[in-house]
């Protein structure tokens, strides 16, 4: 095609077939998610939605019909939780729930940002918590809570080292190591990728 | 029409000739199971004497086989495995009385709802318990007794329960059909909900002025007897012969003596909410309705009068109508039928906290904005704002209020009207206020009727009127008592702010919320949205599982007014077409005592929940009142010598079936 | 008779709270003492996991993570409190769904097996809102007000997950308007004022903090913008997370949006038992109300100083 056509020309094809995404959504007992009638309540009542490009009702919407895109869109990121469309959908429909299954998909295929990567990875399971309060750069926390009478650090996995090796455990035996690992398996694939295509673009 | 031959005499002393007939009802039974193989099995049971199969048992040709069977003499039981006895046993019965052969000499097996259509991926399983059935059927044919029905008059008169559009259409025709009608309404006034209407859709007539002719007309009618601000206590009895108790509440003023003069409203002190008028107008503690009441005398409610005497002086109430010491009055009336046409109540949009009704003044419910548009409404039909009471620029309406709602409590159904009647007021007050913008945010529009989407078309070319697709999500309240919007213009797919002067909830239709104690008053079921139920969703829509009680209006189910005069006016035909007949077949199900098995200890008579049984004092025993006894069984399983016999369901019979249901068993592990 | 203590409590500390807002961990424990609720330690307590970040990366994780939490207290045989909305949310939620599902509870006892764990239900996760509306009452609380604030505006922020999702909340399916909060609130005196969207989002929950700190602090000028708006004092809330979105989110939405919030905004964020205790009598030393250190970029991000100096006056 000559390039005026390809800049006008954009064939994008209506995926009619079951689409993959919801599929899962019923293979995880969330078929309610059929029941979406787009009557935009969510959207509506979303605080989020009202200050960024995040529509509840369109990521439901591109899960159900098949648009991929919606699992590397950083608006799904954008939803606080607050809860208000899954309290006022008329169908029932518990839509933050499909919010966060959506998440779960996307950082299964290895969509997730780096903030959050880091957290899971070398906060969350490498100290037990989400806000630490161990190491040098934490210090002044520590002192902080000295400050008003407390210990140093709070009587959890910061002091209790049996207990953080308890929580790795589980969360080797739950999956979470091994879906770390693979997530970063997929962001460095996608970084090379990356990096081989502007270099393609250079050699042009 | 058929020759019916004359009843051959078969007693219990015969020996049985069972004929089974295996129906195949196209592939719903020969889909799943291997009818051949059934037909082979069935022969094969002790006192059979023929089986056959065929592809549709209740055609023509399938009951022809079934006739010549009888009419040759090879068969004097008769037992067709099929469909549901509810589907079809009347059917069958016919078939056989027809022949010749007594009607209750037949036994239907239920080999598709119960067998078939339930085990449809499993056929192996289908078929054993298909064989149950078709065993146990037999085994209780072998033990049948020829009965009579038996035959009791129907009184030539109605009680229709509702004064609405619906009670009123069902009476008018019933009157001219020359019954007797007694139409009971709860309020002092007939004409019901429509009576608050301003216009009607789709095209526009005032609804009072197609409303009151009628009310009139039923108010002249000589075989009607209105019985307003009254209800039913009490019902008994059953079809064709119900014996009804009606309480007539206290009007506190002598509906001989009133005149209607309205001279006793001036003078009373007491300034009360108007519930016509829901809240938003005022009346007096003496009061009619509405101008166009019917009966137009007066009522004083008491809950509000303080008793202070002045209507009651000459000078005032010439005529020395008021009454303060009347009371209630109880009437007895014996009818053949009834017609049920209670009407609804309008969902209550307190509860829904995100809109804001009940908590910013200028949110208002669909019949409240019907009142003020209407022309003998509280403003007199000028909308104004409750709170400035300035004529309102910007209007939004919400659809499907309390309707369409799958949250726990909520009513999942659509009330099929608020599309159109939010159009309609929209419609109506851009007539007033051209300038006026008027937004309806809605899930989906439902014109479905004659004119109706041309009136949706209409409402948006014509008028303007501002449809967005997108259902309003919360609601704040702004300057100046302004109600701020929060919604998605799903279409758009933007998140949308509008500040709006009024707020309107298109609300859904109820229930009435004492439909269970009608329900229960009358023995009449309820579907599971609350309304009452009929006898079956597509062919008898009228009619409820009570023999001789019908059903009309939106007590059946959310409905326009065409669809409810049409309901009505179908209910006082079913209801003529039993009283025309003069009498009705019941069935004979009904207990016998064996008398000189009674001990006359009476436990039979006191738990008969129908009343159906009788003590007679000089023989000491107990009678069964064959019209009363509905066949529930309860005597028969309380007494304790075992003298009550129920007819086609008595312990011999149902020992057999109990007998060859235990003695093979179907599941090959585990099976008892 | 006067040793023995009416209600004991799992105090389950969370992270922000214990890490980062210490003062918030400190009034809780006065002020759980001074109502005589014993407090027990969990030991070895790991983050929840939070809802918001982890639920939303690996959901079975996040169930069997919540589920040995729950376990340190079954081992105590006492209910678990914890003065954070967003703890509260997965405790809560996370143990309602294993009772209610035993297919997870299954799975969920599987993995926790290997460390010797088993999670059983028997006790429940309450939010420290829950434990003194509910289990002590407030005419019980009132008896403890010494001191009522004369002049005291406060901006109650609720917060999401302690009212929401509303069927696994004791609040009766309440969530659009609930007063109970509200009610705590003015036994000191105070006075509840109401503000433009009060019970909206703070911002920071759902990961949104994590992800695009603007994102989560343009919530938090909205709602303080409005607070201020109506003459709020100060802020009231019983979240840490929310505290910390109030707080240190304000100082940043002074920072991302001054061109249009006028004045930078200066409202002092006071977590609820802070606000009780003082009522309450205790030393506002053990609230955590006092600076007493020289430490720099440590909570909170804006000054209490106003607010001390308002009811000093009072208090004395």
């Amino acid at each position: 095609m000559s390039d005026n056509v390809e800049k006008y020309i954009k064939r994008k094809v209506y995926e009619k077939e079951n689409s993959r995404i919801a599929q899962k959504f019923v293979d995880a007992g969330l078929e309610k998610i059929r029941s979406c009638i787009n009557c935009g309540t969510c959207t509506g009542s979303c605080p989020s939605g009202r200050r960024t490009a995040y529509r509840t009702r369109s990521a439901i919407r591109k899960a159900l019909t098949g648009d991929e895109s919606v699992l590397q869109d950083i608006d799904i990121w954008l939803c606080t939780t607050c809860y208000y469309c899954y309290e006022r959908c008329p169908r029932n429909i518990p839509v933050t729930d499909m919010i966060i299954k959506l998440r779960n998909i996307a950082v299964e295929e290895g969509y997730i940002l780096d903030n959050h990567f880091n957290l899971a990875d070398k906060i969350f399971y490498a100290t037990g918590h989400g806000v630490p309060a161990t190491g040098e750069d934490n210090k002044k926390w520590r002192d902080l809570r000295e400050s008003y009478g407390l210990p140093p650090l709070p009587p959890t996995v910061h002091t209790h080292p049996e207990a953080l090796k308890e929580c790795q455990e589980l969360m080797k035996s739950s999956g979470f190591r091994e879906l770390m690992d693979n997530v970063a398996e997929k962001k460095k694939k996608a970084q090379e990728e990356a990096e081989r295509q502007k270099e393609e673009v250079k050699d042009k | 029409m058929t020759e019916i031959q004359e009843e051959i005499k078969v007693t219990a002393k015969d020996v049985p000739r069972i004929g089974v007939y295996v129906c195949h009802c196209g592939i719903n039974i020969a889909g799943v199971v291997d009818v051949v193989k059934l037909k082979e099995y069935a022969s094969t049971l002790p006192d059979v004497v023929l089986a056959r199969e065929y592809k549709f048992m209740c055609s023509d040709n399938g009951q022809k086989m079934i006739k010549e069977d009888i009419e040759a003499g090879l068969i004097n039981r008769v037992v067709v495995a099929a469909c549901s006895p509810r589907m079809h046993e009347p059917t069958f019965r016919l078939t056989c009385k027809e022949a010749g052969l007594n009607q209750f000499l037949f036994e239907q097996a239920n080999i598709r709802e119960h067998a078939t259509w339930v085990n449809m991926q499993d056929p192996e399983g289908a078929y054993d318990i298909a064989k149950d059935h078709i065993r146990m059927a037999v085994a209780k044919a072998r033990k049948l007794v020829p009965l009579q029905v038996q035959k009791v008059k129907v009184e030539p008169s109605c009680l229709i329960i509702g004064a609405g559009i619906a009670g009123m259409n069902s009476a008018l025709d019933l009157a001219d059909e020359g019954y007797k009608v007694y139409l009971v309404e709860r309020s002092p006034t007939i004409g019901g909900h429509m009576a608050q209407l301003d216009k009607t859709f789709p095209t526009m007539d005032c609804s009072a002025c197609i409303l009151t002719p009628r009310m009139v007309d039923v108010a002249r009618k000589k075989n009607i007897e209105i019985m307003t601000y009254s209800e039913v206590v009490d019902v008994s009895g059953y079809v064709g012969n119900f014996e009804v108790t009606i309480m007539k509440k206290p009007h506190y003023v002598d509906q001989e003596k009133c005149t209607a003069c309205g001279a006793c409203v001036e003078y009373c002190p007491v300034v009360c909410g108007n519930e016509f008028d829901l809240g938003m107008g005022t009346r007096k503690a003496i009061y009619i309705p509405f101008p166009q009441a019917v009966p137009g005398e007066y009522t004083i409610d008491m809950d509000k009068c303080i008793k202070c005497g002045i209507c009651a002086r000459t000078d005032v109430c010439e005529p020395e109508a008021i009454k303060y010491d009347d009371k209630p009055e109880y009437v007895k009336v014996k009818v053949g039928t009834i017609i049920v046409a209670t009407g609804w109540d309008l969902y209550d949009p307190t509860e829904l906290e995100q809109y804001g009704y009940g908590r910013y003044l200028n949110v208002i419910t669909g019949l409240q904005m019907e009142r003020l548009l209407s022309s003998f409404g509280p403003v007199l039909g000028k909308p104004v704002r409750p709170s400035d009471g300035k004529p309102p620029h910007t209007i939004a309406f919400l659809q499907c209020v309390g309707s369409r709602n799958f949250r726990e409590g909520g009513n999942t159904y659509c009330s099929r009207v608020c599309c159109m009647y939010a159009t309609k007021q929209a419609r109506q007050y851009k007539e007033k206020h051209p300038e006026a913008e008027v937004y309806i945010f809605y899930m989906d529009i439902r014109a479905f009727g004659k004119g109706y989407e041309e009136f949706y078309e209409s409402a948006a070319e014509n008028y303007g009127i501002k449809y967005v697709r997108g259902r309003i999500a919360e609601v704040y309240g702004g300057e100046n008592d302004s109600i701020i919007i929060r919604a998605e213009d799903t279409l758009l797919q933007t998140p949308i702010e509008l500040e709006v002067d009024m707020f309107v909830l298109s609300c859904g239709l109820e229930a009435r919320a004492d439909s269970d104690k009608v329900s229960s008053l009358l023995s009449i079921q309820r579907s599971a949205d609350g309304f009452f139920m009929e006898a079956h969703p597509k062919l008898r829509p009228v009619d409820t599982l009570t023999d001789g009680i019908f059903v009309a209006g939106v007590a059946q189910g959310p409905k326009d007014i065409p669809d409810t005069v049409a309901q009505a006016k179908g209910a006082a035909s079913s209801a003529a077409a039993l009283m025309a007949q003069g009498e009705v077949e019941i069935e004979p199900y009904f207990s016998v005592v064996i008398e000189h098995l009674c001990s006359g200890c009476r436990s039979c008579q006191s738990l008969c929940p129908f009343g159906a049984i009788d003590f007679d004092e000089f023989k000491k025993i107990a009678v069964v009142n064959p019209a009363l006894c509905k066949g529930c069984g309860t005597c028969v399983s309380a007494c304790p010598s075992g003298a009550m016999v129920q007819n086609h369901f008595a312990n011999f019979q149902l020992n057999s079936i109990i007998e060859v249901a235990l003695k093979q068993p179907t599941i090959e592990n585990g099976g008892k | 008779m006067s040793d023995e203590k009416k209600w004991r409590y799992a105090f389950f500390l969370g992270c922000v709270a214990p890490n980062r807002y210490p003062m918030i961990e400190s009034s809780i424990r006065a002020v759980f003492d001074h109502l005589g609720a014993e407090i027990l330690e969990m030991e070895g307590a790991s983050c929840c996991p939070a809802p918001g970040v982890f639920r939303a990366f690996h959901i079975p994780t996040w169930l069997v993570i919540a589920a040995r939490n729950l376990t340190i207290a079954e081992e105590l045989g006492v209910d678990v409190i914890t003065g954070c909305n967003g703890c509260y949310g997965t405790l809560r939620d996370a143990w309602y769904e294993l009772i209610h599902e035993p297919e997870l509870k299954k799975m969920v006892n599987e993995h926790l097996a290997k460390v010797g764990r088993q999670f059983k239900g028997s006790i429940e996760p309450k939010h420290i809102v829950q434990a003194m509306y509910q289990d002590m009452g407030l005419d019980y609380l009132k008896g403890f007000v010494k001191h009522k604030f004369k002049d005291l505006k406060v901006a109650v922020h609720y917060g999401c997950h302690i009212l929401k999702p509303s069927d696994k909340r004791p609040w009766g399916g309440a969530y659009e308007n609930p007063t109970f909060l509200d009610e705590i609130v003015e036994i000191t005196g105070a006075k509840s004022i109401d503000y433009k969207e009060k019970f909206m989002c703070c911002g920071a929950g759902g990961a949104v903090r994590t992800a695009v700190k603007e994102v989560a602090a343009d919530f938090s000028r909205e709602k303080l913008v409005n607070m201020r708006e109506a003459g709020a004092d100060i802020v009231i809330d019983c979240c840490p997370f929310c505290h910390l979105e109030l707080d240190l989110g304000q100082f940043e939405a002074n920072n991302y949006f001054k061109d249009i919030i006028g004045e930078p905004l200066n409202i002092p964020v006071i977590y609820l038992t802070q606000l009780l205790g003082l009522s309450f009598g205790i030393d506002p030393n053990e609230l955590g109300l006092i600076k007493n250190h020289d430490l720099k970029g440590v909570s909170p991000f804006i000054p209490i100083d106003p607010f001390i100096e308002k009811v000093k006056e009072e208090l004395l």
